[in-house]
Order: structure tokens, then sequence, then C-alpha cells
């Protein structure tokens, strides 16, 4: 069992403490308000410490390891998805994100009908999103480094 | 007046010009509805469509889009927990939950209802009182800027169920994301860490769907592997846009006060629609006989939301019309199309151009209408996209949210920080350290941030800081507001322990006469 108030008072204080020495070279009007708010975090992050060592939340962050593997898995998906598309272009790492993206959610992931299912599917969606913010509303979307 | 307001409405229903304001309001739930778009974006995208129109059909047009987009942002809010634009933030509190019962359309038709009420009042406030409310905006300067975003910071006394430190924590979060880029005075780059991207800021709508979206799918469909989105399939009826219509007709105070609070908010010059909503959630909160459904799904959230954030389309275009201060990016976006047809804000555009006007102002009228015909019957189709099974839904959703935070900047930094938001929002739901303080101080930030620094600038060479702060009349109101907001908990907790302890005293003395 995990104590949540130890980890988000902690992980607060962490996060002013870089935010605190990023910006120590601010102008004095610059810096004002970073610095007011640096000091509320800092006192309310000791005192969710303190909450932690005297009346602590204790809570199990994963039900199950089936669930945190389909999270895990889940997450390199969308990173991976998210690498692809500015070296192989936004429409070919779209297709690809969706159809694995359906066919990790599926029941009966690897049957020829499913993998035909997805691939179809992708294959209209993200085209016709694709043409919808690519030709219709011009927004320039990643063509890929390596078809340059 | 009422002439030339007639004369508008007569305007308006000339063929060509209804079909522009229906394209209009169709083209703005669109853009409203898709996250990443907003309603300034297809304002601006369409402008150059209105230049071969006559400015009468090109301006009733660009009103069917802003009105028409303040209902859309609803759409997503309730069905998928990810508010199209920011302005439906506080829709999702409640919307999202309704859909997880089963009763997405009830979410959806109170969004639709409540968004015209709301821009219904804010259109009578336009077209009778518009000078002397312009005035009035005038009169806020920046300690009133930040007040109203410290009044705005108050609801997360509301929002934080248990220990309130959690939630006053995730808002100072929220304020220290809200300086990342460059400050507003002084003009500092802070926080970009090499990333000259990040100089504008953290993109409101990217956290948005970082924060409410992602995790919401990487618990429940990716997590959990939950075959749909709701416990049980929705299935639209007739009878309940009936009984959502009669249940928020039952509330008139509910729906007036929202719309009052999005239309005074929208005259604020700068102060737009997510500001409207929130604070409008939360005094629907505090003045509601029943508390506890806020946050479980109930119509009542949705209508403040919607109602106040709708009501500040027209309540934004108070100052614009009569002073030429547009009191949000749509406004000045329309400002920017008033100007290309010729016809300068002030006295001018009530007079030498008063039919061109009051057709644009009773055309705002007509869209609200037209927005409940849509947004009710349209209901039917829209509940019934979460029914389609989450292995087809959520790739589809994220590779939306992915396309939507990508197309705002054109940026891919931003896909990222919205994946990093997410993981984020997921960790956090798991530590039960809610996300939605984090995102109002966000979204306050820079509020609470301008107005506060110009105040002190300003108070030091008046002699007193203090007495600019405070001395003021409008801010005086807000200081009391906030701080009644701010310890409404404390004494709503209070009233209960009383009346509990009262109704235990009195089953005793009936215990013992018995």
């Amino acid at each position: 069992m995990l104590n949540a108030d130890l980890i988000i008072g902690f992980s607060s204080i962490a996060l002013a403490g870089v935010v605190f020495v990023a910006t120590r070279d601010l102008s004095r009007l610059g810096g004002l308000f970073v610095n007011y708010t640096l000091v509320v975090i800092f006192i309310l992050s000791a005192l969710m410490l303190i909450k932690g060592f005297v009346k602590p939340q204790r809570l199990s962050f994963f039900d199950s390891s089936d669930e945190r593997n389909n999270v895990i898995i889940g997450v390199i998906i969308l990173v991976v998805y998210l690498i692809l598309m500015p070296l192989v272009g936004f429409l070919p790492a779209s297709y690809l994100f969706y159809a694995i993206f359906n066919l990790y959610l599926a029941q009966d992931r690897w049957s020829w009908k499913n993998i035909l299912r997805s691939v179809v599917i992708s294959a209209v969606v993200v085209t016709v999103f694709y043409m919808v913010f690519r030709f219709l509303l011009a927004v320039p979307l990643p063509e890929g480094k390596w078809f340059e | 007046m009422f002439d030339a307001a007639l004369s508008g409405l007569i305007h308006v229903f000339q063929i060509d010009n209804f079909l522009s304001l229906c394209g209009g309001v169709f083209m703005g739930i669109v853009f409203g509805a898709l996250p990443g778009l907003t309603a300034t974006m297809g304002l601006a995208l369409l402008i150059p469509f209105t230049f071969t129109m006559t400015p009468a059909a090109g301006l009733i047009m660009l009103a069917g889009i802003y009105v028409g987009a303040m209902y859309g942002d609803a759409i997503p809010a309730v069905l998928i927990n990810t508010p199209g634009t920011p302005a439906a933030i506080a829709t999702t509190f409640d919307g999202f939950p309704l859909t997880q019962k089963g009763m997405a359309q009830h979410g959806l038709v109170a969004a639709a209802v409540a968004s015209s009420f709301g821009s219904l009042v804010a259109n009578v406030v336009l077209t009778t009182a518009a000078p002397p409310l312009a005035e009035a905006s005038l009169k806020f300067g920046p300690p009133e800027y930040f007040w109203l975003g410290i009044f705005g910071l108050t609801i997360i006394a509301t929002l934080s169920s248990g220990f309130i430190v959690k939630g006053l924590l995730g808002g100072a979060v929220g304020l220290i994301l809200s300086t990342v880029g460059m400050s507003p005075l002084g003009g500092d780059v802070r926080l970009t860490f090499g990333y000259p991207e990040l100089q504008a800021g953290i993109e409101l709508i990217v956290a948005l769907i970082g924060f409410f979206c992602l995790p919401e799918i990487l618990t429940s469909i990716v997590g959990k592997r939950q075959e749909s989105y709701t416990s049980q399939k929705v299935i639209p009826k007739l009878s309940v846009i009936w009984e959502v219509i009669a249940s928020l007709f039952k509330r008139p105070l509910l729906m007036l006060r929202s719309s009052v609070i999005g239309t005074v908010i929208g005259f604020a010059p700068g102060a737009g629609g997510n500001i409207a909503s929130m604070v409008s959630y939360n005094e629907a909160v505090r003045w509601d006989k029943h508390p506890e459904e806020f946050g479980k799904g109930t119509i009542k959230g949705v209508a403040a939301s919607e109602a106040a954030n709708s009501a500040m389309a027209p309540g934004s275009l108070i100052p614009l019309l009569t002073l030429g201060i547009p009191g949000s990016p749509p406004a000045a976006v329309i400002l920017g199309a008033l100007m290309l047809h010729g016809m300068r804000p002030g006295v001018e555009l009530f007079s030498v151009h008063a039919s061109v006007t009051y057709a644009f102002i009773m055309s705002l009228l007509v869209a609200a209408f037209l927005v409940t015909i849509i947004g009710c019957f349209g209901s039917f189709v829209y509940a019934r996209i979460i029914n389609i099974p989450a292995r087809y839904l959520a790739p589809a959703i994220v590779f939306m949210t992915v396309l939507g935070s990508y197309a705002i900047r054109n940026n891919i930094l931003d896909v990222w920080i919205m994946l990093l938001f997410g993981v984020i929002g997921y960790v956090s739901n798991k530590l039960r350290f809610h996300p939605a303080p984090i995102v109002l101080g966000l979204i306050l930030g820079p509020f609470v941030e301008e107005g506060l620094v110009q105040s002190i600038l300003a108070g030091k060479a008046g002699g007193s800081v203090f007495l600019y702060m405070t001395a003021r009349p409008i801010s005086g109101v807000l200081i009391a507001m906030s701080v009644m907001s701010a310890l409404w908990p404390i004494f709503a907790k209070w009233r209960e322990k009383r009346r509990s302890r009262k109704a235990a005293s009195d089953r005793n003395m009936e215990d013992s006469h018995a």
C-alpha cells in the first residue's frame, strides 16, 4: 500500500525545487508571482508531508498486475506513435497507431477478421480526419523526415 | 430601439441570411465539439468567406458560429470527459458522470437548453442595456482582475472532496504551470528549459485534453479493459427532452443566476467563458439544497456551466459593440470582421449601421433557439456515439486528441505535453489528487499574476498598495464574495452537523415521549 500523502508532498517539493533553481535569474517583475506561489507550494507540501506521517492515506496503485501491464503497454504504443510521427509522417504513423491500438484493445486480437477490420477502419477514420484538417482547415501536418 | 430590433429580426429571417445563420450554427457546433478547434479558430478561418457576402449575411454567419461553438464544446465534455474548448471545463464535472450512468442524452439536452437560455438572457441585456454596462466594464482594473482570479480559485474549496490542502496544492501547482513562457510584465522567459515553443506558455486545451481525456481512457478502456464507456447502453428517447426541459425550468433561479454570472464576466474584457463556467458552477453548488449531488452526475451542474459560458458570448460583445473593446478572443475576431466591412464600433454602429448591427444582435438570439433545436434533436445522434465499442472509439478519441493538440499551434511539442499531462493526470487520479484544481490554477494564473503585479506597481506609485487593491468598490465586492465562497464549505459542514444533531435530539425526544 502506498502512502499517497507522502508521494504528493515529496513530488510537489521536488517540482517547487526545480522551479526555484530555474527561476533565480528572473527580473523583479518576472519573478514576483513565481516566488509567492513557490512559498505557497512549500507550505502546502509541508502540510501534506505532516499528514502523510500523522494520518496517512494508504491506497494501492493498480488493482492487478494485468491492469499495470495494460496501462504501460498502452502508454508505450502512444509514445512510439509520437516518435514515429515526425519521422514517417502524420498519415502513415496514424494508420499504424489506430490499427495497432484497435487490435490491442480487441479480445480476439490476432484473427484475420479482426486484423482486416482494424486496417479498414483505421484507413477510413484517419483519412477522413486527415482530409478535413489538411485540406479544409489547411493545418500543415508533419510530412515525415524520412520522405523529405 | 425596439423598431431597430424588429427590423433586425426581419433581416435575419430573410432566406439567405437565415441559411447563413443555420450554416454558421452547424459549423460552430462542429468547431466547438472537436477538441483543438475553438470558436476563435472557426471565426478566424471563416472570415475570408464573408468577404463575398453582404455585411449582414457575413456577420450573421459569424454570430451563428460563435453561439454554436459555445454549445458544441459541451458535447465531448459530456460524452468523453474532454471539454471541446476551455469554456466547457466545468461541464465535465457532472456531464461525464451522467454519461457513465447511461444518461448521456440528459447531459446533452441540459447543455443545449441551458446554453440557449444563457444566450437568450445575455442577448436581452445586450439589446437593452449595452451602453451603461460597457461603461461599467471600464471600471475593471488590475485589482479587480486579481480578485476575480482569486474568487475563481475559491472553487477549489468546492472541488476538493476530503482534505482541502490537497486541492489547494493542486491549485498552486497549476499557478506555477501558468508561469511557463514569457512573463506578462518584465518580458522574462520563464521555465521553457530551452524549448522556444514554450515561450507562448502551455496551451490550455492541451492541458485539458491531457488531464481529463487521456486518464479516463488509460483507466477504464486500457487498464480495466472496459468494453464501453458506459455501464449501460444509451437509448435516446423523446421523453428525455421534455423531462430535462421541465426539470430545468423548475429551477429558474439556477438558470438565471448562471446566465447573469456569464453575462457579467463576459463584459469584463479578457475574462473568458472558462472563468464564467467555473464561477457559475461554484455558485450552483453553494446555493443548492443538495450540494452532495454535484460531481456525481446531475443536470444542474451541466446547466450551471453551460448557461454561463453561453451567456458569456453575447456578454463579451457588449464592450465590443459600444466601445470597441473585445471581451473575449472570439469577440476580437468579430471586431476584425466589423472593421473589414467598414463598421467602426461605437455610436456609429447603432446609428449609421443600425440595421446591420441589430440584425447581428438578433441573429445571436435566433442562433440560441437554433441551438436548442439542433442540440435536443442532435442528442439522438451524439448520445449514440458513446455506444460504439471502446476498442473502436478509444483509438479514434486518442487520435483526435493528438490531432487537436497538434493543430492548435502546429507544434509536436504540444502533443508530447498532452501525453505527459495525461500520464500525470492518470497517476494523480490514482493518488486521489484530482487534476481539476491544477487546471483551475493554470487557467486563472495569468489573471492573478497580471492583476497582482500591475496592482503592486500602480499601488506603489499611488502611495499604498493595500488601499489600491482593496478600497475600490468592485474589488470590495469581489473580496467579500471570495471570503464567503472560501468559507462556505466550512459553514455548510457546520450547518449539516447542527441539522443532524437536531434531528437526533428530536428523535430522542419522540422516543422518550413514546
